[in-house]
């Protein structure tokens, strides 16, 4: 009978430790980011300070380097918000065709999307930069933009997901009423596949926020950088000989800022990001 | 409606392929047309082969390790048993929303025995030597495989999870009824029913797995563990450091062949074991 219960207990207390675990560099980071570089080296790890003090780091970091914080900040946000946005309508696009209407193209440009799913997307980056510095797009937003627009999984997601949702009784319907296949897209299919848009704004928007690899091949301009390649370029200074003082600081308190936005909105979005995520799997079975 | 789709396609995705291949048959000194020279340069690079066996035995620890973790806390949630399930899912998919360079920095950070006083525990209570120093070339492999599976154990948990949802109810009452406990009911029905997601997961994990980059790129900068530690960053410096595009090139199709086939490899050693049963699924 005591089993029955402490089965139960030992689980819930693991998944308790799990979660400690999980949430423990994210506290640290918070903690962290409050402290000049020689408390860091001095006071205990995972306590916060007496008086933590995050304005002076605050002022510190978006002052550093003529202020390149505030732009890789606005540039994350840029690159993100356009190529989540556009990647999102034209995946849209493209699957709900994919999905309603059949014409002789159709199975190839459906294999060929499924397939690209296999092609992972750092062998793109050596060639992309070659290309990209023949046409002069390097060093550009739409240079970073436009190769993460081709979205194959959201193209896969929304083929499938209006396949499912978008009756075809009520597309031709709209044609008895003279409607245009563009305007139908736009009044019928779209307000039903808003749900799946939600979701590939999101993961797009992630992905975006979160590269590196291809921003830190195509830019050369700091000030073009997003958060992430502008933070790596920080860290790698740490141990360089020379530099005045170390960026711990900076690169902390930088760090901070650049996960919490998607913290702080993160419980309301899970739902519509665990769903996309499921869909390669679900979709499967 | 897929002109915009299939123009993006062709411009960014099908012609960098096409012009990868081209530019690996090419003379990194000439630009001449040197047929395979530049594989074989690939074929004898002793670094490249000793990254790509170094991201063999990481994913064979790592995914492994992650997996099995993924597997069991999705169970659990998924049991009467768990209290605070939805908070619990929450907690443990929020690194997902942490950029792979940020995650590497605090893990970074946190594993610096000069920042981490509890590292220094060890020494201070006679037990070693000096400090634990888990980003030394030796141990760097292990905090790499930490630090992934702190990002991705509970992506992977969440896909399980979703796909636990879906399991057809009636199942479930009717191996209760049987007499199944909570324990068997997990090992026995619920995770037999979700091994496709499974084998989804851990074919995700393959590939990302052969395309490390951020970690080793951001551990570099804050422990110098080597410029050469997975094949994504030997193709990055051979290309950006060395300006050697066409042996780079070569690289990237290896690895795209490589990643191609451990995955296929994988599906066909496990399709077997998942098809038979395939038929005698519940209907939804």
């Amino acid at each position: 009978m005591i089993g029955r219960h402490l089965k139960p207990a030992v689980g819930n207390a693991l998944l308790l430790i799990a979660a400690v675990l999980v949430l423990a560099p994210i506290y640290w980071l918070v903690v962290a980011s409050s402290k000049t570089p020689s408390q860091l080296f001095s006071s205990s790890t995972f306590l916060p300070l007496a008086h933590p003090d995050w304005l002076s780091n605050l002022r510190d970091l978006f002052s550093f380097e003529n202020g390149a914080f505030g732009y890789w900040l606005a540039n994350s946000a840029v690159y993100a918000l356009i190529t989540a946005s556009l990647a999102t309508f034209v995946s849209t696009l493209a699957g709900y065709g994919l999905a309603k209407y059949r014409f002789r193209m159709r199975r190839a440009i459906f294999g060929l999307t499924v397939g690209s799913l296999m092609v992972p997307a750092t062998a793109l980056v050596v060639p992309l930069f070659l290309l990209e510095h023949d046409v002069g797009l390097l060093d550009t937003y739409q240079g970073v933009i436009l190769p993460l627009l081709v979205y194959p999984f959201g193209v896969y997601f929304m083929s499938i997901f209006a396949a499912e949702a978008v009756p075809d009784t009520l597309i031709d319907a709209s044609r008895i009423d003279g409607a245009g296949e563009l305007r139908i897209f736009w009044t019928v299919g779209r307000p039903i596949l808003m749900p799946g848009m939600v979701t590939l704004f999101l993961l797009s928007f992630i992905g975006t926020w979160n590269n590196y690899f291809l921003p830190l091949v195509l830019l050369g301009d700091s000030f073009r950088f997003p958060l992430t390649v502008g933070l790596a370029t920080w860290a790698s200074e740490l141990h360089l000989a020379g530099v005045s003082q170390p960026l711990y600081p900076e690169v902390l308190l930088g760090s901070l800022i650049s996960v919490l936005p998607m913290i702080v909105l993160f419980p309301f979005l899970q739902k519509y990001i665990a769903r996309g995520l499921t869909f390669g799997a679900i979709a499967g079975e | 409606m897929n002109v915009p789709y299939l123009g993006l396609f062709a411009l960014f995705f099908a012609a960098p392929i096409v012009y990868a291949i081209v530019l690996s048959l090419r003379s990194p000194l000439t630009g001449a047309f040197v047929g395979l020279r530049n594989y074989s340069a690939v074929m004898s690079n002793g670094q490249f082969w000793s990254a790509v066996q170094r991201m063999g035995y990481f994913g064979l620890v790592q995914v492994t390790v992650m997996i099995c973790l993924a597997i069991a806390l999705a169970l659990f949630l998924d049991s009467p048993y768990c209290r605070g399930r939805r908070i619990f899912a929450l907690v443990y998919f929020l690194p997902y929303a942490v950029p792979g360079v940020i995650a590497t920095l605090m893990w970074g950070f946190l594993l610096e025995p000069d920042l981490d006083s509890a590292l220094n525990l060890p020494h201070q209570l006679g037990l070693a030597g000096g400090a634990i120093d888990p980003l030394d070339y030796r141990l760097a492999l292990y905090a790499m495989m930490l630090i992934v599976t702190w990002e991705f154990t509970g992506y992977n948990m969440t896909i399980l999870l979703t796909s636990l949802t879906n399991v057809p109810r009636q199942v479930l009452e009717a191996a209760k009824i049987d007499g199944c406990s909570e324990l068997s009911l997990a090992a026995r029905v619920k995770l037999p029913l979700i091994r496709r997601t499974v084998v989804f997961i851990v074919i995700l994990s393959i590939i990302g797995t052969l395309q490390l980059f951020n970690e080793p790129m951001l551990l570099n900068d804050i422990a110098s563990i080597g410029s050469s530690y997975s094949p994504n960053q030997i193709i990055y410096y051979t290309a950006f450091s060395f300006g050697n595009e066409q042996v780079a090139a070569a690289q990237s199709v290896v690895l795209a062949l490589i990643t191609i086939v451990a995955t296929v490899a994988f599906y066909t050693t496990v399709r077997r074991r998942i098809d038979p049963l395939a038929t005698t699924r519940a209907p939804r």
